[in-house]
């Protein structure tokens, strides 16, 4: 079972912190050294969290429009705001560490979007905002919206992303403030994904419509084509499948 | 201090580890107490360590 609505607002009340804060200048003189190819990877990955933080942040007001409970609004609008704390961290390290060029966010994800594959953008610029539409005007149910969101978007590409920062950050530990920011960003993505699952919980899905999601949520995890390997993305499916098995079938309520 | 056969939460995502119900997928069966669960085991909706629960409290 899982937590109830106001236990992820107030751990989403808790959970603050300054995307700003974060000490970015010795990763930014050491960025030049780390090793070519790793550095490659490195951008990629942050590429794709400038589109995809970028993208969330975007498309996450019609979710919280859509809740009936104050708490689960509550807890939709702190992670707007959580979004939009990510999508600013990664801007920084794209513009101050990597040196990608840009007059502001726009014009950098401008630059970066070329880093991507196609199927990557697509989820992000054309599938979220057609649910995200279809949404608001009632076309599709907040159930339909959040195994996207959430569990597809946020518990399989963007923590397989993570994973793959970090392994990457194993062999470039100069690196201090990436790190910090992307375990920040983490912990946060662990509570969104706690707080969709029990989403889904409330939504009682039957079995045709979670395995749905395993689906779209195991294609999904190569998006990142070769940015992330194989063993990442196999991970990040099983902890799906192993996620969606906690919500079925419907358990008592923790409030 | 906790009372071992309790309830206990995950302090990053809020899963909630029952021992009526085990985590059959994790491998425990109904019944086990938090306690002699495997360290090696994970949350099984965000991946923490046991490390990262604690005890609920009603």
């Amino acid at each position: 079972m899982i937590a109830g609505y106001e236990h992820f607002a107030a751990l989403a009340r808790r959970l603050q912190w300054d995307e700003a804060a974060i000490d970015l200048r010795p990763d930014a003189d050491a960025w030049p050294g780390v090793d070519p190819q790793r550095r490659a990877r490195l951008l990629a990955l942050l590429a794709g969290f400038c589109v995809g933080e970028t993208s969330v942040a975007e498309e996450l007001g019609p979710f919280g429009d859509a809740a009936g409970d104050p708490n689960a609004v509550a807890c939709f609008r702190a992670q707007e705001g959580d979004e939009r704390r990510h999508a600013a961290f990664f801007d920084r390290v794209v513009a101050d560490v990597a040196g990608v060029p840009g007059h502001d966010e726009r014009e950098r994800l401008a630059a970066v979007r070329g880093l991507l594959p196609a199927d990557f953008l697509e989820l992000f610029e054309q599938r979220l905002p057609a649910v995200a539409r279809d949404l608001g005007a009632g076309r599709t149910g907040l159930e339909r919206a959040v195994g996207l969101y959430h569990m597809v978007l946020e518990g399989v590409v963007f923590t397989a992303g993570q994973f793959a920062v970090l392994e990457l950050l194993e062999d470039a530990p100069e690196l201090t403030g990436i790190r910090e920011g992307v375990e920040l960003v983490l912990r946060d993505e662990r509570w969104h994904v706690g707080f969709g699952t029990r989403c889904l919980q409330d939504a009682d899905l039957g079995p045709g419509a979670l395995e749905a999601v395993v689906r779209e949520g195991t294609a999904a995890a190569r998006v990142w084509s070769d940015v992330v390997g194989d063993a990442v993305a196999d991970r990040v499916v099983a902890m799906l499948h192993r996620r969606l098995s906690a919500v079925r079938p419907r358990r008592e309520t923790v409030h | 201090m906790a009372d071992e056969g309790g309830l206990w939460i995950c302090e990053l995502c809020g899963y909630v580890y029952d021992p009526a119900e085990g985590d059959a997928d994790g491998g425990i069966a109904p019944g086990a107490k938090f306690q002699e669960i495997p360290d090696n085991w994970s949350c099984p909706v965000c991946g923490a360590r046991k490390d990262d629960f604690s005890p609920l409290d009603d």
